[in-house]
């Protein structure tokens, strides 16, 4: 049988294989991120601990085994605020714009689309920034904003309505003030509060499906899911998209993804390192 | 409190199971070979939700265990997801057929464990 964890010696001379292999620098915090994504490979090669396994890879001249670790301990898992230039662009460019027209009444209500929401990371991320933007702009309120998340899969919307994440899913991106102050911890599980939870709503949607019945947006983020559709798919969804936004609504895509040749209904703007799109239909 | 069934000789593996249970709101067991496992769901039988059967595993492997399971009349009503890797791929088949609710490849990322087990559970339909 295995032993229950790793020990401190193991994490050491892993966490030295890993900076040699691919560069990635673990401070000794990171010990549940070692176990949680090799463990796998350790049951795959039949190793009965992470002593073994390490002797395992330290004697096996061939790259596979390398790779995957490499593989392991980089792949993105869904991350909170995933790329950051997403969110500063809500916060910096977008919502101060939004906040001005709620101010002035010419908006009553901003309505955001997460198209691809996934275990729900994306969604209570864009919901801590609105949060974060409201108080430093006592004039808005975060009842102001609605969010709706949307994924095909209903197991994964089921996991994003928990709201419940484990200590490694609740590390991935989040800065602990911000975990401190949206979630609350019982046991091993850290779980959303209600005032995040209470600005999203979870819905089971198939981009191939008419969009109308969704209403208006004013931003929609659709990241990560277009990379994997064929380019007619895409001049299908990004015409919705643009169908659906209000005028001067905005998207946001991945950076691995582009609207080049698929679409002339957006404009591209620049913020930082970091790309946005907005509507060009009135 | 409806419980979920890890079975793997991986104490590591027992242990990422037992974590991503939780999160969802289920109980947890754990067993470390298959003959360890039949014992634990002929005890525990009314409250386990989900099996999750590794396959690779000494003595008796995942798919002996889901054979066993799958033949006897009161226990083959469990739902049984199985744990396998890419070699295991083709035999994988044989498992679905022979009433397996799904399965899931290691390595794998930890979003896609928790969605396979919460998809295995039935929850979210």
């Amino acid at each position: 049988m295995m032993a229950d964890a790793i020990s401190a010696t193991e994490f050491r001379l892993l966490r030295d294989l890993i900076e040699r292999l691919c560069g990635i620098a673990l401070g000794d915090e990171k010990t549940y991120l070692v176990e949680t994504r090799l463990a796998p490979l350790l049951a795959e090669n039949g190793c009965q601990d992470f002593g073994a396994f390490y002797r395992l890879v330290s004697s096996d001249p061939s790259p596979q085994l390398r790779d995957k670790i490499v593989d392991a301990m980089t792949t993105n898992e869904t991350l909170w605020f995933r790329d950051t230039h997403p969110f500063s662009i809500l916060r910096d460019r977008l919502l101060p714009q939004l906040a001005a027209d709620l101010s002035q009444g010419s908006r009553f209500r901003i309505r955001i689309w997460s198209a691809a929401s996934s275990t729900g990371q994306e969604p209570y991320s864009i919901a801590m920034t609105i949060h974060e933007f409201c108080r430093s702009n006592p004039a808005v309120r975060p009842d102001q904003f609605e969010i709706l998340a949307t994924d095909i899969s209903p197991s994964a919307l089921f996991v994003a309505k928990l709201g419940r994440y484990d200590q490694a899913a609740i590390a991935r991106g989040l800065p602990e003030p911000l975990r401190d102050r949206y979630f609350h911890q019982e046991g091993h599980v850290w779980t959303v509060n209600d005032e995040l939870k209470r600005m999203v709503t979870f819905r089971k949607f198939n981009l191939q499906d008419p969009m109308e019945a969704l209403g208006r947006f004013d931003i929609v983020f659709l990241r990560y899911v277009a990379i994997y559709f064929s380019d007619g798919f895409k001049r299908q969804i990004y015409g919705g998209i643009a169908r659906l936004l209000a005028p001067e609504g905005h998207l946001i895509i991945s950076a691995v993804e582009s609207l080049r040749g698929i679409s002339e209904d957006f404009q591209q703007l620049t913020h930082g390192s970091g790309s946005y799109y907005q509507c060009q239909l009135s | 409190m409806k419980k979920v069934l890890s079975v793997d000789d991986s104490g590591v593996m027992r242990r990422i199971i037992g974590r991503t249970v939780e999160v969802l709101g289920y109980g947890f067991l754990e067993a470390a070979n298959g003959v360890e496992a039949l014992e634990v769901i002929a005890r525990n039988h009314e409250e386990i939700a989900l099996v999750i059967l590794d396959v690779n595993m000494p003595e008796m492997n995942g798919f002996e265990v889901l054979s066993r399971l799958k033949a006897d009349p009161v226990l083959k009503a469990i739902p049984v997801m199985m744990l396998t890797t890419e070699a295991d791929r083709p035999r994988i088949i044989q498992a679905i057929q022979a009433g397996a609710v799904n399965y899931l490849c290691k390595p794998f990322q930890a979003d896609d464990l928790t969605v396979k087990i919460a998809e295995s559970l039935g929850e979210g339909f």
